[in-house]
């Protein structure tokens, strides 16, 4: 059978986990194209107004598979860590394809919900391997295949790197994989070729969801736009969950949804640690989540830390020009301040000690 | 220690009975104005949603009045409600208000730290007192409920125009000068009774429409601007998806049949929708599934701007509404609804359905 993904949402975390587990399972897997205008536009054009970015680009990227595949997968996320969430559109996901994407082939939709444990997550998988007619074995073999490369995917961004760059490092001729992990990926993100970089200028944090991050279009190439200035980037995926629920214990409720989670708890950590020489918030219009957990961190680092910080907001009518404006500015604010911030002229008003008097 | 609650409808008729019966100081927030709204949209982060914005203005419009500690109930999500606590804190915090924040969490697996919570803020009363007052205050909630209910079928239905929303304004008024439940239940007593007499014309034939949508927005009139009382000036009856009692009963109380029931009707929707997404969604289907059934003309949601859970009811809805031929309106608001434009959408879709109504009359 042929099942169509879209590239859209939290495919850019759990692809090795669908993908290996569909294709050990003998099916073929095909992919919607790297977001475009022409998805983006489907997308608005279908999904309900008041309905985030990422949501109408998901639905975008289904009709993009509609005619090639036999079947397209909806996984319905409920909760990937015990007694959080993910968002209640996350949940509602299959539902709102259902009933506003017309034409669309059969929805397999994907259950995963390990809110009570771990384990329980990968019953929705099992059932739909078994509904999909393979038997009780190799549904489990697929699952515990597809889970050891998933294990090995989330390791390998705790320790710094980006997803594209795992990709590159996967590059083994002996992996089966291969020629599916270069093409659903590298290409697309934009990997920055100047990341790491050793004459580096510093560091700069990207708190965003990994739909927003790892989507070149959607974000208007920041990677590559920031590493064209001479940065390397911190992404949330980079913390280890230790330190994210570490930095979270700070407030006297326990936080119930894993990005926020994830987001508020890398950016903190980042800020404490001082190793960033600035902050970026990218987030979509519309975003529930990030409208608290920005809050909070804005707040938390007004407070504490006085790190140079912006929100960069996205939506679909997001134009490239004022994204470059504003990025741009944000760089060389950040750039003067280390440069000038401790030089108080003597003699009045300067802007800055370069400078002659204003 | 004096303290204050959010505004969320009528709800602050038991609120206050509940802290008279424990003998607590309690401020409730002046009714929800322009400048409540104003002072929270101020101080809110711009992409939260309406009620966060309403309630911060209620804390800083209480705390003028003398209050210092807040009480608010909180979920664990994953609708953004279950946080509201920490974040609203935290803003009051910058803004340089001190107060104290009790969140009244629903107890996971341990209840104590709940247990002490309630404690806290019912000043150490014993336990067989506050139990007393909880069951009178979720009585008062039911009471008030049905008062309004009396009202809604009352009112494209009077004799008199106008009279159901004179005694309305006239209870709200006077409501708060009572003190504990027992005075409380009484004079919601009277008003029943008064409600039940107003004179009905004989001939009405009511259009029927059910409210739906996100309970914050359905229950506080100042945010659905009044909807309630504007549906029944154009002659409609309107009948509600969500209720506060609904809420207690589904909540904090052991009402089993109700619970039973309520399953019940949710299971009825399964084809359109058949998890809790978070919020009021599913509640959301379930009685626009359960109207369609039972034969009423239309229903409307509400939903405020950017509301996680109901912007998936709104994209099943138009599902429902297609395969039944039953007519749906999605109303959203947020801090910039503009009442003209309002009134104008909610009198176009009466009049659609009156047609549709006509229509139906004429062909049978």
């Amino acid at each position: 059978m042929k099942i169509g993904i879209p590239r859209a949402l939290l495919y850019s975390i759990y692809f090795p986990l669908w993908k290996v587990f569909f294709m050990e399972l003998g099916h073929e897997v095909i992919l919607s194209n790297h977001t475009n205008q022409e998805i983006l536009n489907n997308g608005v054009k279908i999904c309900v107004d008041d309905a985030c970015l990422p949501i109408k680009i998901f639905h975008g990227h289904v009709t993009d598979l509609i005619g090639r595949v036999d079947a397209i997968l909806i996984p319905r996320l409920i909760s990937i860590r015990p007694e959080e969430y993910i968002c209640p559109k996350f949940i509602g996901l299959p539902e709102m394809i259902r009933y506003s994407v017309p034409g669309s082939p059969e929805l397999l939709v994907m259950d995963y919900n390990a809110y009570s444990s771990e384990e329980k997550g990968y019953e929705g998988m099992y059932r739909l391997g078994r509904e999909l007619g393979s038997p009780h074995s190799s549904v489990k073999h697929a699952l515990n295949k597809a889970g050891l490369r998933q294990a090995a995917y989330f390791r390998e961004m705790e320790k710094g790197f980006h997803p594209m760059e795992i990709m590159k490092r996967m590059n083994h001729p002996s992996e089966r994989y291969n020629t599916w992990y270069k093409d659903s990926f590298c290409t697309n993100a934009g990997l920055p070729s100047k990341m790491s970089a050793k004459n580096s200028k510093g560091t700069i944090g990207l708190i965003g969801h990994p739909y927003l991050l790892y989507d070149r279009y959607i974000n208007m190439n920041i990677c590559n736009k920031l590493a064209a200035r001479g940065y390397k980037i911190r992404f949330p995926e980079n913390s280890t969950q230790e330190k994210v629920d570490g930095a979270c214990s700070r407030y006297p409720k326990k936080l119930f949804w894993s990005y926020g989670k994830r987001l508020l708890g890398a950016g903190l950590s980042m800020m404490e640690s001082r190793e960033i020489s600035g902050l970026i918030l990218l987030t979509s219009f519309g975003c529930g989540i990030d409208a608290f957990i920005d809050e909070l961190l804005i707040r938390a680092n007004h407070r504490e830390f006085g790190i140079p910080l912006t929100t960069i907001t996205l939506d679909e009518h997001t134009g490239q020009a004022g994204f470059d404006t504003r990025l741009e500015a944000f760089i060389d604010m950040m750039e003067w301040r280390s440069r000038y911030d401790n030089h108080i002229s003597p003699h009045g008003a300067h802007l800055y000690s370069g400078q002659g008097p204003v | 220690m004096t303290i204050t609650f959010p505004h969320m409808g009528r709800i602050y008729i038991p609120v206050k009975a509940l802290f008279d019966d424990l003998g607590v100081p309690v401020v409730v927030p002046p009714p929800v104005s322009k400048r409540t709204l104003e002072i929270g949209t101020r101080i809110s982060p711009e992409m939260a949603c309406l009620p966060m914005k309403i309630n911060l203005g209620n804390y800083i419009e209480s705390m003028e009045r003398g209050a210092d500690t807040i009480v608010l109930t909180g979920s664990c999500g994953p609708c953004r409600f279950g946080y509201y606590g920490i974040v609203e804190q935290e803003i009051l915090r910058d803004q340089g208000y001190e107060m104290d924040v009790v969140i009244l969490d629903a107890p996971g697996r341990d209840p104590r730290p709940l247990l002490k919570q309630i404690q806290r803020i019912s000043g150490s009363s014993p336990w067989t007192k506050i139990i007393r007052a909880f069951l009178n205050a979720s009585k008062i909630v039911e009471r008030v409920d049905e008062l309004a209910d009396i009202l809604l079928r009352k009112r494209p239905r009077e004799l008199k125009r106008g009279e159901s929303d004179e005694l309305q304004s006239r209870f709200e008024r006077e409501v708060l000068k009572c003190r504990g439940s027992k005075e409380m239940l009484d004079f919601i007593a009277v008003f029943k009774e008064k409600a039940d007499s107003i004179p009905e014309r004989r001939d009405a034939s009511p259009l029927r429409i059910g409210l739906v949508g996100e309970i914050y927005t359905l229950i506080e009139p100042y945010v659905n601007l009044n909807i309630e009382n504007k549906l029944g000036s154009l002659g409609v009856e309107v009948h509600r998806g969500i209720t506060a009692a609904d809420w207690v009963k589904t909540h904090l109380s052991f009402d089993l049949k109700f619970k039973r029931e309520r399953k019940l009707k949710l299971k009825k929707c399964g084809n359109y929708l058949d998890l809790c997404i978070g919020g009021h969604a599913w509640e959301t289907i379930a009685s626009t599934v359960h109207y369609a059934d039972t034969g009423l003309d239309g229903v409307i949601q509400i939903l405020p701007f950017g509301c996680m859970p109901e912007i998936v009811a709104e994209s099943i809805l138009p599902a429902i509404s297609r395969e039944r031929g039953f007519p749906v309106m999605t109303l959203t608001v947020d801090e910039l609804t503009g009442e003209a434009g309002y009134m104008t959408r909610l009198e176009a879709f009466v009049d659609l359905l009156s047609q549709k109504k006509g229509k139906e009359y004429e062909q049978a």
